[in-house]
């Protein structure tokens, strides 16, 4: 019986959460009472449907025949990277898809970024001031934020800044039809990334700055910054230089394992302001009952956290030594 | 145990600002008929009318009173977070604690079935059997219960593993108690303020999913939301009715969700000391992912 957490990393658990998630996907359209088809597809794409492209997507999903001869074609499909067609956008899913993934993976990687940095000055400060008004106001204020849902925060932002000051634009990540180009397409992209940009690093803040706060805390009364102080270093180096690069290690990883957390914000962030990534295609499917583009969009979602864990985890034990030379 | 945090909590700010702000919106959910004279389904015959003496918070696109359905949607809130905070924690410890109690492969069967779901996102199967299945209130809360207990299940794993090597518990098992009779007599009353932390936070996070997937669209058609007031209102942004309509339906989610943020900062430092005694859990504790829905 082992009780700790097994030092080299255990692909299994990932192979195991993929595999539910596939059979999620196979399993749940199939179990809905009457023709698997409709369910697959949706009542509204039927609709066009004629009756030879019925007959075709049949053959093609292995409708007729038994459910073994259904999960190779399903199995098959995915290995090709087929991950059908989008009636909606009349287009392979998987091309939809990837014509979003940009704006989102813009805006989470800029959210990464600036709520990391700015969580670890602000946890940096208050740590080092521990007790003082300044550090209570700031994590009192930090958590208010935190607990905010995040897609209120995005539509308080919309309504304040957007609405009722009309200083930033309401929705989407480029003024349509403008032409714009080089410098000016730069500054309009950002200026549409800002709003969803802030209401996202708001709420994202909360948790690294309360976890840097701490590790500093407990940091700063380790023999080592006594040492730094000692020998004459500036308050600025043992914060920055001293206390700052050993508390490195636990946001690291916090950061990391918040990814896929930022990923779901971030779709409830993109529907509020139209932004045009993977969230407001989800939002699209989910309304126009487009399945295979709703089941694409959820398989690369699960895809792409599963991964991100992975990688956290490979990342942790390269970053921390005393892992690496446990085994 | 010497310390009890559950006391502790009770001077600091956080707890009774969190605990104010949870007593609100209780009493609007228990007082909604008296404070409210429609009903919130009733149709008034006016859409978008500004607020008035008549409907406090003016109408909205249903020609429905808004301040009714606001008070009627805390009740909504309040009984997912409820239900699944009381199902959620209740498998949590079943799993968590019979897991270290019994050991060999039924634990490893847990423990391996714990780790490939905590990698899963719960939204996502939210929003899969959502689109597949007629939502449902009841399904939501099964669902959202049947998703959430591994992450409390491991904490209370490793908290039990540390208890059970305790004197007492020794002298408990040398009697001849078996391990049910060591579960409710000596675990859970030492886990109590444990418990009640996971409980918080899992009532958070079924408060927050409902609200997101009321907003995303997946909602039971019959039930008063806030997040379903927000979904249908951020449409008429061009209007002026976000004032009343929008804005207060989010406020309530806030303090809801907030107020039991602020609670559940509160117990987890009051229990700090206990927890730092134990490097693996306080690890497990500080990881962000189990703190935060």
């Amino acid at each position: 019986m082992s009780q700790e957490r097994p030092s080299r990393i255990d692909l299994s658990n990932y192979v195991i959460a993929l595999l539910a998630i596939f059979s999620l996907n196979f399993i749940l359209p199939r179990m809905i009472p009457g023709d698997p088809l409709h369910a697959i597809y949706g009542d509204e794409a039927l609709v066009a449907m004629t009756p030879e492209m019925e007959a075709e997507l049949i053959k093609k999903f292995a409708l007729d025949q038994s459910w073994g001869d259904q999960l190779l074609a399903y199995v098959f499909g995915l290995l090709q990277g087929d991950l059908g067609f989008s009636y909606y956008y009349k287009d392979q899913v998987s091309t939809v898809i990837m014509g979003a993934l940009p704006w989102t993976l813009l805006l989470v990687s800029l959210t990464l970024v600036v709520a990391t940095s700015l969580g670890m000055i602000l946890g940096i400060e208050s740590g080092s001031r521990r007790g003082e008004p300044l550090d209570r106001g700031v994590t009192a204020g930090l958590m208010l934020l935190n607990g905010f849902p995040v897609f209120f925060m995005g539509i308080f932002l919309l309504l304040i800044f957007g609405v009722s000051l009309g200083v930033a634009p309401l929705s989407g990540a480029v003024t349509p039809y403008s032409g714009l180009k080089g410098l000016d397409y730069a500054s309009d992209v950002l200026r549409h990334l800002a709003l969803p940009l802030a209401s996202l690093v708001l709420v994202q803040l909360g948790e690294l700055y309360l976890l840097t706060r701490n590790t500093v805390v407990s940091l700063l009364g380790e023999p080592f910054i006594l040492t730094a102080r000692a020998k004459g270093c500036s308050e600025l180096t043992v914060k920055y230089v001293h206390a700052a690069r050993n508390s490195l290690l636990p946001i690291i990883t916090a950061a990391g394992l918040l990814v896929p957390h930022l990923f779901i914000r971030t779709i409830f962030i993109e529907i509020v302001f139209s932004y045009p990534g993977i969230g407001s295609l989800l939002h699209t499917a989910l309304d126009a009952r487009d399945y295979p583009l709703l089941q694409g969009i959820l398989l690369m979602f699960a895809v792409l956290v599963l991964t991100v864990n992975l990688l956290v985890d490979l990342l942790y034990k390269r970053l921390d030594p005393r892992v690496r030379y446990a085994h | 145990m010497h310390i009890d945090p559950l006391r502790d909590i009770t001077h600091n700010p956080f707890a009774l600002e969190g605990l104010a702000m949870l007593s609100l919106i209780v009493l609007m959910a228990a007082l909604a008929p008296v404070l409210s004279s429609y009903q919130p389904d009733y149709y008034t015959g006016q859409i978008f009318s500004h607020p008035s003496s008549d409907h406090l918070l003016g109408t909205d696109s249903m020609g429905q009173d808004i301040w009714s359905r606001l008070l009627y949607g805390a009740r909504t809130s309040l009984v997912v977070a409820a239900i699944v905070a009381v199902l959620t924690t209740s498998l949590s410890v079943f799993i968590g604690a019979s897991s270290a109690l019994l050991g060999g492969p039924y634990e490893r069967f847990w423990m391996r079935a714990v780790d490939a779901m905590t990698a899963i996102p719960p939204v996502i199967v939210l929003i899969l059997a959502g689109a597949y299945i007629q939502p449902s209130l009841l399904m939501l809360i099964l669902l959202l219960s049947a998703l959430s207990w591994p992450e409390g299940a491991r904490i209370i794993r490793s908290q039990v593993l540390s208890l059970k090597e305790k004197e007492h518990i020794n002298a408990s098992r040398t009697f001849g108690a078996n391990w049910k009779h060591i579960l409710r007599n000596h675990i859970v009353p030492e886990l109590g303020p444990l418990i009640t932390a996971l409980m918080i936070q899992d009532a958070r996070r079924a408060v927050f999913m409902e609200a997101s997937m009321a907003f995303l669209g997946i909602s039971d058609p019959m039930v008063i939301s806030w997040g379903k007031m927000m979904q249908q209102a951020l449409d008429f942004t061009y209007l002026d009715v976000w004032k009343w309509w929008l804005l207060p339906a989010g406020l309530a989610l806030s303090v809801t969700l907030v107020g039991l943020t602020f609670l559940g900062f509160a117990l987890e430092s009051a229990m700090d000391p206990r927890i730092r005694k134990s490097s693996r859990i306080e690890m497990e504790i500080e990881n962000p992912r189990t703190i935060h829905a």
